[in-house]
């Protein structure tokens, strides 16, 4: 079976590897330029399915400012990230919020919830 | 302890307006905050907090996205939780916050003059201060781009107020200029609401901001990165209504005959950012020509004695752990000041960029701390580099030296301890 290349950028921190990935059959044969050992289970999940953490705000009624900042609570399938922000877009949220309350469950059915990012009192 | 300003204002009027402190710190970004917090911890028993806002936080408020505070926490938080996380340890120490209050001038004898709308003017006489204003944005005057006056010209961070905090969108066929991590932020959010971004553009032939920025930030969205290539042109009269996009030369010149007209609403400049040092020079404080920040030694004191530097103030870093870290170093060393453990030693000795090193951070070595240095490669080598750290021979492989990749490095005291000429760092192809 033929030798397929593949060149990724780690996003798990800001040192961002560079790495150079040997696949035979979708398998992994090598990997060369990394500086830790998550470059695995990165390289493994951006092959099967890509996923990143979802940073964004939803408009909050009450609170000295019009949006509160939120985000997935663990890494969602990038590939519903539009569906997720459309789902926020429609919500009704009044303050109080606390920090790392959840404002939706299980957004765009990944699994994940969309959690405060931070406190905002009513004003 | 985080009060408003109001309430300290009985306390301010007996004083006649005029009040004492161990240290005072200016600021409450990242910097400030983890200076006011260790200076309190480090036993200064008076710190008093400076913020012109009307919240603790500074930047990391409107920066939503995650990737702050991996070194510092071991966590992988958003700008408002890191920031949350540092208020809530402040309010558990005697730290004392002021906010809306802005400071009007720093003088060489550590007083502070300040003024909010409960106090009037009011002065602070500071045993030490810890300056954390960190930088502002380069604008579109700062780069001469030709063309009309339009509205929809505008910094990436306010846009990223604007959308973050305020709710506005502030258009939908969105050009960048820069390449910096603030426009790669920008592009991806800007999209998630709806706006379609042309392309980021990018003066220099390598990007500005971070790699992994550019690959869930650009690539994750198909927005194209265009290097060496500016805008040249703005055109539209009341609102922006398209740029011309030119290519340029090894010399940054724009070459005749590449202009391509792009439509769009906005333009948003991430062209850089300036440490902010207006209070510093009234200090008297010695800033260096290469940061555009003060002049610092490694326990980040400045030129003048007891005022302290630390964070985007003192030259503009890539990560927040690392304006954590010199907010630290800050704080303890301020407290040390104010506790008079501070002592004439063996002098200082420079420190300076050497061979293919644009800066490095900080600019003197005092001998009373370990050196924790920063520096900024000049140029982009894309091989095995060795950066070497002159008198001690003391020599690190890395793979390769980028512009857009600060480097830090951690030099024992012990080693340092019998230098007597100026350290030199430089970066040489293996």
């Amino acid at each position: 079976m033929n030798v397929e290349k593949r060149h990724f950028t780690c996003v798990t921190c800001p040192v961002g590897c560079e790495v150079d990935v040997e696949l035979r059959g979708g398998n992994i044969v090598s990997i060369k330029g990394n500086r830790c050992e998550k470059i695995k289970e990165f390289v493994v999940q951006e092959l099967k399915e890509p996923m990143r953490v979802l940073t964004t705000t939803v408009r909050i009624e009450g609170a000295k400012w019009a949006m509160l900042p939120v985000r997935s609570d663990k890494p969602i399938p990038k590939r519903l990230f539009l569906q997720a922000v459309g789902e926020l877009a429609n919500i009704d949220l009044k303050a109080p919020v606390h920090i790392s309350d959840v404002i939706i469950k299980d957004i765009a059915g990944s699994g994940a919830n969309i959690v405060a990012t931070r406190t905002m009192e009513r004003s | 302890m985080v009060r408003q300003a109001h309430h300290e204002r009985d306390y301010i009027l007996n004083l006649g307006m005029r009040m004492q402190a161990d240290v005072t710190v200016i600021g409450s970004g990242p910097a400030g905050l983890v200076a006011a917090i260790e200076a309190s911890r480090s036993g200064a028993k008076d710190v008093i907090l400076l913020e012109r806002e009307e919240e603790l936080g500074g930047i990391l408020k409107q920066c939503i996205h995650n990737g702050f505070g991996l070194e510092q926490f071991k966590k992988d938080y958003t700008g408002p939780e890191y920031a949350e996380r540092l208020i809530d340890e402040i309010r558990k120490t005697e730290v004392r916050c002021f906010l809306n209050t802005m400071v009007t001038g720093v003088s060489a004898n550590r007083t502070v003059t300040a003024v909010n709308s409960e106090d009037g003017v009011f002065q602070v006489e500071a045993k030490s201060v810890v300056l954390a204003m960190g930088c502002r944005e380069r604008a579109r005057g700062s780069i001469n781009i030709p063309g009309t006056r339009p509205a929809g010209v505008l910094t990436a961070g306010t846009a990223q107020r604007l959308v973050n905090i305020e709710g506005f969108l502030p258009g939908k066929e969105v050009v960048i200029l820069g390449s910096g991590d603030i426009g790669l932020i920008m592009a991806r959010r800007l999209t998630l609401e709806g706006a379609r971004v042309r392309g980021v553009y990018e003066i220099m032939n390598y990007p500005g901001g971070l790699k992994r920025n550019i690959v869930q930030c650009l690539n994750d969205f198909n927005i194209p990165l265009y290097l060496s290539h500016t805008v040249t042109e703005i055109q539209g009269r009341e609102r922006v209504e398209g740029v011309v996009v030119s290519q340029v030369d090894e010399k940054m010149q724009p070459i005749q005959g590449s202009e391509k007209f792009l439509q769009c609403d906005t333009l948003l400049l991430s062209v850089g950012l300036i440490p902010e040092n207006e209070l510093s020079k009234g200090a008297g404080v010695e800033l260096s020509r290469a940061t555009n920040g003060p002049v610092t030694a490694e326990t980040m004191e400045t030129s003048v004695p007891g005022i302290f530097s630390c964070g985007n103030v003192s030259t503009v870093f890539d990560l927040v752990d690392y304006v954590a870290q010199t907010g630290m170093s800050a704080g303890r060393n301020a407290a040390r000041f104010v506790a008079g453990d501070w002592k004439e030693n063996g002098g200082s000795v420079e420190v300076l960029a050497g061979e293919n090193v644009r800066v490095v951070f900080p600019q003197r070595y005092c001998f009373r701390d370990e050196l924790t240095l920063y520096v900024r490669p000049a140029k982009p080598i894309e091989k095995p580099v060795t950066l070497s750290i002159a008198p001690i021979e003391m020599n690190i492989k890395r793979l390769y030296a980028r512009p857009n990749e600060m480097i830090r490095l951690k030099v024992d005291r012990k080693k340092l301890e019998k230098v007597t000429e100026p350290i030199q760092v430089s970066i040489k192809e293996r």
